[in-house]
């Protein structure tokens, strides 16, 4: 891939790749755009649900994407109990409260997995992980594949969830002007706990997918927190075509760096341009 | 009144006496692993303080401490690898952190709150990164990484870096009280009940931010310089790790953020909990993320909160604090 003079091989690898970070990333737009809440616990949450695929692979020989009509009710009704009964509490105490409370999940998520799943790096091995597709002469893996049309498919679900359905419309209000929507009879608690649960429903298929492209450890979700943040700062906050653009730029990034000055120094190349996204316009590029 | 006094002073014997016999642990005969223990309780304590004053006293949540200490480590790790004798190391280190604090203030002081948070995580991952890549002194990598080995400190014993941790952990609690006091500290108790007023009062609130970034940036420096002193290795991956921050977070909050006394009681804790569960290392930190989350919902203000409820306690900080 590296070193020769073709450069249409990194920019199709970094438009797919950057789905997979896109989808990896609306979960932590939607809970910031709607609470203000930087979710610390994001890349432990989606390597959870990478672990959960696992889980349904090895005991019930399930499918990995197969796995997610178990693992998606499951993450459903976690998130909705983080937000209940930690989350929420925490909006009462204090501006950093939530933050730190965010850190503890992280914390409890890491060595909970490491206890249970061993330290190991793992991998969702499918009948379908070694096959790849051709655009011309190139050879692209069928997973990359996949993850992009995730993506795309995650990302306009929630767009037309959040535009068309009754809840949705009462997720962006709160998320716009908390009082007035309290004021328009909006339960805004219930809201905030559906919309922290859809972000775990996207956490999970984010997983799975994840799982599918890279080998993951306990620990993998700091790396892959950096990597939505920088998504999300990019993009935009809460905006989900906003994500969904800077996931794709984010990977173009990566890849296009990767090409011209190396593979060791792509993702270098990634925190610098986030870095100069922030201090310039700390909005994102589609930000308001 | 007078005898109020001599009672006062009379409770902070038993302090003085544990700080006593701290500062001669190596000197008595204290097992190796007690000696370990202590000078990791001051090393966290000093850096937990500086989190202390820019998270809870100055409002900026800092997520990357480890860069600073990192900046340090390596520096001291450098210069003894071009003839720097082993303290100019420590000092440079410090003045290096300090200088990068000043750098990056540039980005990350036009985003506030939360955004501040999210622009400071990112600084240790790419610093990560270019100590993986960038090599200055001595050739090809060795081993995993780009590591170094901390040269020519034979000379230095481990009870003088034990000594040095000792004065930087009692040191950053003296240093506490001296910034709060000062009119660096009512600005920013100004700025932290009400940015606005401060403001129009003629309180500079980007100055006295900046000033506590770079005073942070310093004692966190110095303190991870002479971590890695005692450690002999620096590597780039448990280096700028997320660990640290979440080390010193946890001292901060399990002790009770915006309190002077949190980081000491906190430090305890976490060191105590290091020690008891050092064969399963997993579940320490498991238990740690448990209190803590149980300790934000159910006391905010940490130990020290619940502490304060009691008559005693308040008698006692009195007390030290007269």
């Amino acid at each position: 891939m590296m070193g020769s003079g073709d450069i249409i091989t990194p920019l199709v690898m970094g438009i797919l790749l950057g789905g997979l970070y896109a989808l990896i990333a609306l979960g932590l737009s939607m809970v910031f755009g709607v609470m203000r809440l930087i979710n610390l616990a994001h890349g432990d949450l989606v390597i959870l649900g990478s672990y959960g695929g696992y889980a349904l692979m090895t005991l019930l020989g399930l499918d990995p994407i197969v796995g997610l009509v178990i693992s998606i009710p499951l993450m459903f009704l976690l998130g909705f109990a983080i937000q209940k009964y930690l989350m929420g509490r925490a909006f009462g105490i204090s501006s950093e409260a939530p933050l730190i409370i965010a850190f503890g999940i992280s914390l409890v998520l890491q060595n909970a997995n490491q206890i249970l799943w061993t330290p190991l790096s793992r991998a969702l091995n499918t009948s379908y992980s070694n096959l790849s597709f051709s655009i011309g002469l190139r050879q692209f893996p069928l997973t990359y594949l996949l993850d992009f049309t995730a993506g795309i498919i995650v990302m306009l679900a929630l767009r037309a969830f959040l535009i068309h359905t009754y809840l949705g419309k009462a997720i962006t209000a709160a998320s716009q002007d908390k009082k007035a929507a309290q004021l328009m009879g909006i339960n805004t608690k219930r809201v905030y706990g559906y919309a922290f649960a859809i972000a775990m429903i996207s956490a999970a298929i984010a997983g799975v997918f994840l799982g599918m492209t890279f080998p993951f450890t306990p620990t993998s979700g700091v790396s892959f927190l950096t990597i939505a943040f920088g998504t999300v700062i990019i993009g935009g906050l809460g905006s989900m075509l906003g994500t969904f653009i800077g996931g794709i730029i984010l990977g173009i990034v990566q890849t296009l760096g990767g090409y011209f000055f190396g593979p060791a120094s792509q993702m270098l190349i990634v925190y610098v341009i986030v870095l100069v996204v922030l201090a310039i316009r700390p909005q994102g590029l589609f930000g308001r | 009144m007078k005898l109020k006094a001599t009672r006062s002073k009379l409770t902070l014997i038993p302090l003085a006496a544990l700080i006593l016999v701290l500062a001669l642990l190596p000197l008595i005969g204290a097992p190796q692993s007690w000696l370990l223990y202590a000078f990791l309780f001051f090393i966290y304590l000093a850096m937990a303080n500086m989190w202390n004053l820019l998270a809870g006293y100055s409002g900026l949540i800092s997520l990357c401490q480890p860069a600073f200490l990192g900046l340090a480590g390596y520096t001291l790790a450098i210069g003894t690898w071009v003839g720097l004798p082993w303290w100019a190391g420590l000092l440079g280190g410090a003045t290096v952190a300090a200088l990068f604090a000043l750098l990056i203030s540039v980005p990350v002081f036009r985003l506030s709150g939360i955004y501040f948070a999210i622009g400071t995580l990112v600084v240790p991952e790419a610093l990560r990164m270019v100590f993986y890549l960038w090599r200055p002194v001595g050739g090809q990598m060795q081993g995993a990484g780009a590591g170094y080995m901390i040269k020519g400190t034979g000379g230095v014993s481990t009870h003088l870096i034990y000594w040095l941790a000792f004065v930087l952990g009692i040191g950053s609690i003296f240093l506490m009280k001296r910034v709060l006091k000062s009119k660096l500290g009512l600005g920013l108790a100004a700025i932290r009940d009400n940015e606005r007023t401060a403001a129009s009062c003629g309180v500079s609130v980007f100055k006295l931010k900046l000033y506590t970034f770079i005073i942070a940036a310093l004692v966190t420096g110095l303190s991870g310089a002479v971590y890695y002193l005692y450690q002999g290795y620096i590597e780039p991956s448990a280096t700028f790790n997320v660990r640290w921050t979440m080390t010193l977070l946890l001292a901060t909050v399990i002790g009770g953020i915006r309190t002077e006394e949190g980081p000491f009681i906190g430090t305890i804790v976490v060191v105590f909990l290091y020690f008891l569960l050092a064969r399963y290392a997993g579940y320490s930190l498991l238990i740690q993320g448990m209190i803590l989350i149980g300790l934000m919902l159910l006391s905010p203000q940490g130990i020290v909160g619940m502490l304060r409820r009691s008559r005693y306690y308040r008698y006692l900080a009195q007390c030290v604090s007269t």
